[in-house]
């Protein structure tokens, strides 16, 4: 049998999944009727923001249209947005090659770039598709020129193809199957299988997507996972067609499918591990993967009728589902028991946040989203915190350091002195410029991730007017002049509101901070001072004027009743507040440490 | 004046100090209002209504579980009472009094009045039926806040309607003024004062509420839809200040969070809410409280005419004795001069996480102990539902 194994890899929106949509109807693995919008984004928060979050794999059969060769076809769509990067990487290892699908009416964006050249770094073959030339503003021989000068790939390569209305379609399934490289492992070798995602079903328990690089693997044999140690006996095997279906037969060398063997907890898996037969192992495991990297971090803490208990199974059950973020009990002055949990990006948390409230109905208080920072201490010690509240005392601290980005931004050329002054404005390393086309350029910063997590994108898209895109990648830590700034509600410092910032920037902030809490804390009963300070000095202040008056107070016509449950009413509107010491904070406060004052 | 919490302890099991009558009909429904009231011009319904009242207060005459219950104090209110037919208003009246075997004057027997509806008829044949309290709905003496709140009377209505109630001899009124109605300025505030405080009207007794937005009424709908713009928080605490002022320089006695009177002055018969007292509530809509069982008559007139005997309840509550406490301070801590200290303090003492609540309150200066009461201080009865609210 022919196998071609690849995955769908492009900029967030330019068509990835609809484009695995046709493929499916084309092979006809999904009938008409079965036939909806982005079949493969199941899960509901998918749906909702139209977005993919994480990748799927699917196996169909083709028929070559010329030669009438049949083929199995192996493809993993993955997710374009930046947060997700590491799920490309990882559907990258289980493939020989990658449809590259870049938007006609768009061209080349930030993830095109970054998304191609980890394909091309992890050896796989590209077919550039030009996609959406159904469109009247599609300029697809212009967006193949560009692939050409951006990514080096002959511009007579790309294929172009309307992923709505199906145009192009077969000329590139012929393509994957005429150009891509065939599998390289062997059936009679030793069994070698990559574990490259799972996911935790309730009944079933921990289903591993695997794909088989060598030998072979089947329901009823005994596996290893050769890093874990462990082994199992395989209940189920079989393929997604794209829905899971049982196979009989051996799954051999090339092939993707998806195995259970009822494990009960994800921890027991690790993505990137080799599975093996545990009565003939393989020599070597393959080239794993390493842990993605969490680029944020905030604390989640119970709120209103939520106990801490109730949140940390919520936790946990989500876990057991998505194991791309990190929890560990965490206890705060101010706030008490909850969680620091670390993130792939902002929207992962915005995704993690409203899962556990939606699927737990859980109540959060969340704390703004912080990077970690390296310290080194007088000892030489060097410390990693990941809370600007964990900072030891300044005395024993010779250095801060805050992680570095390397940001590629691409942009309309009339927007780049803005872009720089912005990138400037944030502490940014101007690196080079590059000609993408005409009338659009490549800029490279390095810039302090804790000067981008938050705002600066929403920046970029409004300076070019939403035609801008940017990608990131960590490059290092480094040292500036840092420092704690302690944020004092009613004379009393609150941990979760303190801040690592920028010495030249702290009174700025601080005042903005300031600011932002003010607006977003109710007048009380009493004036409420409001103070920043760095290492005991207080640089801004602000206050929060004591309530007069607000609308009374009848009780007519003894209606206890109703006007006691009017005012347990009013008390309920505090259910996302946290009490600290006398003073209500809402949810929203929290957040106020990401306002920039600019 | 005594202190008003001399019947403090938990009341006997048959003594129902208080009984209010609801009549729910009115000839147009005010936009502020969210009373139960309809406009209802239906003579028969009007007389089933008294008959049906009449009812039920035979229910509770006959109940053997309240031997012998006479109240001291009966209040009827709505809606609109003078807007029922003259003849079944009488019929009302007499029933009322009637009811209670003993017979001989009320210590207050209140009726409400619509400042058009009063005329000299009425007023004497309120004063032939017992009657030696009215309370009447001034509002405003503004042409366009009257407009405002869609609250269809001449401002000069309340004056005659003052005179013809004093020439029937009934010496004991109350006027009801709203303030913080949008568009209202501090001028037109000193105005309606100057009127209420005029010695013409002189009233006994005055309620002052600052303008409500409450669900499901026409303001609140139109101030969803912005069609007017409300009066900040600072611009109505001010009038509230003036208020208090205006009338403590006239000799008022602010009691109640919402009320003042002449010395001696004070609704006995709202003071039987204040303090935890027992009462009855007859009519649609109306609410009572007997040992700390709470409920409220159908707010229908249909299904509550249709009924006979103990009408259709909604509401009924019997609440743990720790929601109890709450209930109790959140209503006597609005009397201006408070609860006994006694009081608070073998209620607090079975509850030690509002006792903290408490003891906080007076941290921070929202209750202050005088001559052995706590009571809200000057700056909390801004705030009172804020207050009030930490403790219920
Ligand atoms: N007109 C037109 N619209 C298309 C075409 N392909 C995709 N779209 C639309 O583009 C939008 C994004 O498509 P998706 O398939 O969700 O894009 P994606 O690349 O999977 O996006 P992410 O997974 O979030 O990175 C949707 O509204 C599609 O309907 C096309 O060929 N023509
Ligand atoms: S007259 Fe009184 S009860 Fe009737 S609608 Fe107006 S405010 Fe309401
Ligand atoms: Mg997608």
């Amino acid at each position: 049998m022919n196998i071609r194994n690849f995955c769908i890899i492009a900029h967030i929106d330019h068509g990835k999944s609809t484009l695995a949509d046709r493929m499916l109807q084309c092979t006809g693995a999904i009938s008409e009727r079965d036939m909806r919008n982005q079949v493969l984004d199941a899960m509901d928060l998918e749906r909702e923001r139209g977005i993919t979050i994480k990748a799927s794999a699917v196996s169909v059969n083709y028929v070559h249209s010329s030669t009438k060769d049949k083929f199995e076809l192996n493809f993993i769509d993955t997710p374009g947005h930046v947060d997700f990067h590491y799920e490309v990487s990882r559907a990258l290892t289980a493939c020989e090659g990658a449809v590259l699908v870049v938007d006609a009416t768009q061209g080349v964006e930030a993830q095109t770039v970054a998304n191609a050249y980890m394909a091309v770094e992890a050896g796989l073959e590209l077919i550039p598709v030009v996609n959406k030339i159904d469109l009247p503003s599609a300029q697809p021989e212009a967006v193949a020129m560009e692939i050409e000068q951006v990514l080096g790939i002959d511009a007579q390569e790309c294929i172009y193809c309307s992923a709505k209305t199906g145009q192009g379609i077969p000329e590139l399934l012929d393509a994957i199957c005429d150009r891509l490289p065939p599998p390289r492992g062997k059936a009679d070798a030793l069994t070698q299988a990559l574990i490259f995602d799972s996911e935790y079903d309730d009944y079933r328990g921990v289903i591993i997507y695997t794909r088989i690089v060598n030998g072979k693997l089947k329901a009823g044999d005994r596996i290893r996972m050769m890093g874990a140690g462990r082994s199992w006996q395989i209940g189920e095997m079989g393929k997604f067609t794209p829905q899971m279906t049982p196979f009989k037969e051996p799954l051999e060398a090339g092939e993707v499918g998806y195995l259970v063997a009822s494990i009960k907890s994800l921890e027991e898996v690790n993505i990137g591990d080799t599975i093996t037969l545990d009565a003939h192992p393989a020599a070597e495991p393959l080239a794993g993967y390493r842990e993605p990297q969490r680029m944020v971090f905030c604390d989640f803490y119970p709120a209103g009728e939520t106990q801490f208990e109730t949140l940390r199974d919520a936790i946990e059950r989500l876990r057991l589902n998505d194991a791309s973020f990190t929890f560990q009990p965490h206890h705060s002055e101010a706030l008490g028991f909850g969680f620091r949990c670390g993130f792939l990006g902002m929207l992962h948390m915005d995704i993690i946040q409203e899962r556990l409230e939606r699927e737990s109905k859980v109540n959060l208080v969340q704390t703004a989203p912080t990077v970690t920072f390296e310290v080194l201490l007088n000892t030489n010690e060097v410390i990693q915190i990941t809370n600007p509240a964990d900072l030891p005392d300044l005395s024993r601290v010779r250095e801060i350091r805050e992680p570095i980005v390397k940001v590629e931004i691409i942009t309309p050329t009339e927007n780049i002195g803005d872009l720089m002054k912005l990138c400037d404005n944030r502490r940014g390393v101007y690196k080079s410029q590059q000609f993408l086309s005409e009338s659009r350029q490549i800029l490279d910063y390095e810039l302090p991730l804790s000067e981008i997590i938050y705002d600066f994108y929403d920046k970029l898209k409004s300076i070019t007017r939403g035609y801008g895109t940017m990608d990131y990648s960590m490059i290092g830590f480094r040292t500036d002049k840092l420092a704690k700034m302690d944020i004092l509600v009613n004379g009393m410092p609150v941990d979760a509101l303190s801040v690592i910032v920028h010495r030249d920037k702290a009174p700025t902030r601080g005042r903005a901070l300031l600011a932002k809490l003010k607006k977003e804390i109710d007048p009380h009963m009493f004036e409420i001072p409001l103070q920043a300070a760095i290492g005991g000095k207080v640089i801004a202040r602000e206050n929060i004027r004591a309530m007069r008056k607000n609308v009374t107070a009848k009780c007519y016509g003894g209606d206890v009743t109703r006007k006691r449950k009017l005012l347990e009413k009013q008390k309920e509107g505090k259910r996302r507040m946290k009490r600290i010491g006398t003073v209500d904070i809402p949810q929203e406060a929290f957040m106020a440490v990401l306002d920039f004052g600019e | 004046m005594p202190c008003i919490w001399q019947h403090h302890g938990e009341p006997l099991r048959a003594d129902i100090p208080a009984l209010y009558i609801h009549l729910p009909f009115c000839f147009h429904k005010c936009h502020y209002c969210d009373f139960y009231s309809i406009v209802d011009r239906d003579s028969q319904r009007h007389a089933a209504l008294v008959d049906r009242i009449l009812d039920e207060l035979a229910y509770y005459r006959n109940r053997s579980d309240l031997p012998d219950w006479r109240p001291r104090t009966i209040f009827v209110g709505g809606g609109t009472p003078t807007f029922l037919e003259a003849g079944e208003l009488t019929r009302l009246l007499r029933g009322l009094a009637m009811g209670h075997a003993s017979s001989g004057p009320f210590e207050e027997f209140t009726v409400e009045a619509n400042p058009e509806t009063l005329t000299d008829n009425i007023a004497e044949l309120l004063v032939e039926c017992g009657v030696n309290r009215i309370s009447i709905g001034a509002q405003s003496f503004q042409p366009e806040l009257l407009k405002t709140l869609e609250r269809w009377h001449e401002p000069s209505s309340v004056r005659r309607a003052v005179k013809i109630a004093r020439a029937a001899g009934i010496t004991n009124i109350n006027l009801d003024l709203i303030f913080g109605i949008p568009g209202q300025t501090h001028r037109q505030l000193e105005d309606d004062l100057d009127r209420i405080l005029d010695p013409e009207l002189s009233p006994t007794h005055l309620s002052c509420y600052s303008l409500t937005y409450e669900p499901n009424t026409a303001m609140m709908r139109r101030l969803e839809l912005g069609q007017f713009k409300p009066l900040d928080n600072h611009t109505v605490a001010d009038f509230y200040a003036t208020v208090r002022q205006r009338l403590a320089d006239a000799g008022l006695k602010q009691y109640e969070i919402s009320n003042w009177c002449k010395p001696g002055y004070h609704c006995r018969h709202n003071l039987a809410y204040w303090t935890n007292l027992n009462w009855l509530g007859l009519g649609p809509s109306a609410s009572s409280h007997i040992n700390g069982q709470r409920w409220k008559n159908v707010p229908q007139l249909g299904r509550y005419l249709a009924s006979s005997g103990c009408p259709p309840r909604i509401d009924i509550e019997h609440l743990p004795s720790v929601a109890r406490i709450g209930e109790r301070l959140m209503l006597g801590l609005r009397l201006i001069d408070g609860m006994p200290q006694s009081i608070v303090d073998s209620l607090l003492n079975e509850d030690a996480s509002r006792r903290s609540t408490f003891d906080h309150l007076i941290e921070i200066g929202m209750i202050e102990r005088k001559q052995g009461h706590y009571r809200l201080s000057e700056k909390a009865l801004f705030i009172s539902d804020t207050v009030l609210a930490e403790l219920v």
